[in-house]
């Protein structure tokens, strides 16, 4: 068994682009040319701003959409040209969990249903076996089995998410992407579903990837990160080096960008200044060049190519070598009294379960 | 509430309670809150959705209906003035003027049939009187102040020509127009992506520093709060639960909802193996319990929480809490 769980290779996705007698398109390069592979049992995230093709370059992985170019393999399969029965397993294998627990769930549907519905579609179980089958994965995600009789608007968001995320279980999965899965939760409810999805993941043993734009809770959930800016991949790199010696530019703008976890870290280090550039017209050469305070005449016409700078760290920038490490995070540690009390509250939490 | 005597705060919320009509008696969705914003200085009222930070804010503007709104107790004195006893006109003089408001989407705040120069001059000559030529030169100084680029020629754009992150400092450029006292400030930069939100935030921190209003801000982000307030009152299920300086709130975390709050962020620093989340949901307001409305979720909670009312009391100067059980070091020792 390959260690690698699906990998791409030069994946690219274009938007628009047609031209008529009265009109020319925009040509979005939503994703262009990217390759990654991600291994078996490891949480593996895409982070980047609204825009840079994170969100299309997980359904690209999960062929919801086609490919205009590139390859993507899963499990030793080629997704890209998978025919109908293969894609019938590959949508078993991996399932998804979306960022807005209200549209994602069909509101006709009871719990039971929902969760009932893929066991039933790839023949996990039948007759009286799917409600018991439904039964274990609610109380998987930390439902009751009487929730399974109730429909999605008579639940919270956070227990909606629960409920999403076992519809994405049920069929067994091996892979599980997670597109911004908390993103629309409140700061209380995220922590509990972060918690969840790291349990769940050790207990069934899946592969996570995570689609995100909230940099804590990649930090705090992955091992390995891709960044992506204006539909390509800037940096790749174990979670831990990305944070502490971050090589891009646009990376270390990133980060440097987090705010302060305490008011005694403010800062006023210069930032990165405007908006990045429209992925309708990129700008030729390094796509960052634009914004980027590093760039010199061949950022502005060659291309960098994606490069191990050290052992399993990537970087695509031409000046990588040159740009010096810097401490862009600026941390400061919690306070003793804050520490000590986060610790008892979460030891408390413990012991004693809430009474809703 | 952190009070100086030295100096009146512009605005000053005094046991403010708001109830809505068809909800059973004593029904407050804000209850009794208190607090105070000072000249040039940053509140942060923080809390999750449907605490009452948003009814709270509007309240304020004079921008919640009533009915079906209701007043059940307080005042909100804007410079000495009450501002719940202000007539329509007299609130719409002061409005836009004195007290101005920064919404969270810049998108559907902004007009999108108007340019940029018609909605800015319209501001400051709907409260001042200059000449067309003397608005446009102020609105041009206003998107220069908030860092735009070619100021002259954004004039003439309408919003959806420009990104999210210049449409708030469009926003931002009209809420200053009038050098008012009092800037309200609802989740600011909450639709924005995390390098414009960072630029926005110091751009606020800026304007701060050098215009001398007051700020409220309200976010449900502990981090935006860490990065621009001075002083921060933690709201839940209507209630003010915790209220000092951002430094001592941040260092010295008394209320559980705090706490917990803190505990359900991620640290960027070393990675920890689980986070300290708050059990459960907020509750609808149906049903908040009748003591603490923390504890349902509070896991220091006992009998006396969920039958009595905590009062805030002050546990540090200027550093209130209304919880029975803070310091929690106490009660984790006597439990021992």
């Amino acid at each position: 068994m390959s260690d690698v769980m699906i990998s791409a290779d030069g994946l690219t996705k274009h938007f628009g682009g047609k031209t008529g007698l009265f009109r020319r398109e925009a040509l979005v390069r939503a994703v262009d040319g990217v390759s990654l592979s991600i291994r078996r049992g490891e949480t593996f995230a895409i982070v980047g701003e609204s825009g840079c093709g994170k969100s299309t370059l997980a359904r690209l992985l999960l062929r919801l959409i086609e490919p205009d170019a590139g390859t993507v393999m899963f499990d030793g399969v080629d997704v890209t040209r998978a025919g109908p029965e293969e894609l019938r397993r590959l949508r078993r294998d991996i399932q998804i969990v979306f960022q807005d627990p209200f549209s994602s769930l069909n509101p006709r549907m009871s719990v039971g249903e929902l969760v009932g519905e893929p066991i039933v579609t790839h023949g996990l179980a039948r007759g009286a076996d799917v409600s018991r089958e439904v039964g274990r994965m609610l109380d998987l995600v930390g439902l009751l089995p009487m929730h399974a009789s109730r429909y999605p608007h008579e639940f919270s968001g956070g227990q909606r998410q629960r409920i999403g995320i076992a519809r994405a279980l049920a069929s067994r999965p091996k892979l599980l992407l997670g597109d911004e899965p908390v993103s629309a939760l409140d700061v209380s409810i995220r922590a509990q579903i972060i918690n969840l999805l790291e349990d769940l993941k050790t207990e069934l043993g899946l592969t996570l990837l995570l689609v995100s734009h909230d940099l804590g809770v990649v930090r705090h959930t992955s091992d390995r990160v891709a960044v992506m800016y204006l539909g390509e991949i800037v940096e790749l790199a174990p979670v831990e080096a990305l944070f502490a010696a971050p090589a891009h530019p646009y990376t270390q703008a990133l980060l440097e960008a987090i705010p302060a976890q305490d008011p005694s870290a403010r800062r006023d280090t210069p930032l990165l200044e405007g908006d990045p550039p429209s992925p309708t017209n990129p700008p030729p050469g390094c796509r960052f060049n634009t914004r980027c305070p590093f760039a010199i005449d061949v950022c502005r016409s060659a291309k960098p190519a994606l490069a191990e700078l050290r052992a399993g760290h990537a970087v695509a920038c031409h000046r990588a070598a040159e740009i010096p490490a810097r401490d862009v995070l600026g941390l400061v540690e919690a306070s003793a009294a804050r520490q000590r009390r986060i610790a008892l509250f979460a030891e408390a939490s413990l012991s004693s379960p809430p009474s809703n | 509430m952190p009070t100086d005597p030295t100096s009146a705060g512009v605005l000053r919320v005094e046991d403010l309670s708001i109830t809505f009509d068809g909800l059973p008696d004593g029904f407050r969705l804000v209850d009794s809150v208190s607090f105070e914003v000072r000249a040039g200085r940053t509140l942060c009222l923080v809390g999750e959705s449907g605490c009452g930070k948003s009814i709270l804010s509007l309240s304020v503007m004079g921008l919640l209906a009533r009915p079906p709104a209701r007043i059940a107790s307080g005042r909100v004195l804007f410079e000495g003035r009450d501002l719940l006893t202000l007539d329509a006109a007299a609130m719409a003089d002061l409005r836009g003027d004195r007290i101005t408001m920064i919404f969270q989407e810049p998108m559907t705040s902004l007009n999108p049939a108007l340019t940029i120069g018609d909605q800015l001059t319209e501001v400051i000559l709907r409260h001042r009187a200059v000449s067309a030529a003397e608005a446009s030169r102020q609105a041009v100084a206003m998107l220069q102040q908030v860092r735009i680029p070619a100021p002259e020629s954004r004039l003439a754009a309408y919003p959806h020509q420009m990104s999210g992150g210049m449409r708030q400092r469009v926003m931002i450029a009209m809420a200053l127009a009038n050098q008012p006292r009092l800037i309200i400030a609802d989740e600011p930069t909450t639709a924005l992506d995390v390098t414009i939100q960072a630029q926005i935030l110091r751009l606020i921190r800026d304007l701060q520093r050098t215009n001398g209003s007051a700020l409220l801000l309200v976010t449900h982000d502990l981090g935006v709060v860490a990065e621009v307030a001075d002083d921060v009152a933690v709201m839940y299920a209507g209630r003010i639960v915790e209220h000092g300086s951002a430094t001592s709130l941040f260092s010295d975390p008394q209320h559980p909802y705090t706490i917990g709050l803190m505990g359900s962020l991620p640290s960027l620093g070393t990675r920890q193996s689980r986070l300290a989340s708050i059990p459960g949901a907020v509750p609808p307001p149906s049903q908040w319990p009748v003591g603490c409305r923390f504890s349902t979720r509070c896991p220091f909670a006992d009998a006396r929480c969920r039958a009595e009312v905590p009062e805030a009391r002050e546990i540090a100067p200027g550093h209130i809490v209304a919880c029975f059980k803070a310091p929690i070091e106490l009660q984790a020792e006597s439990a021992a």
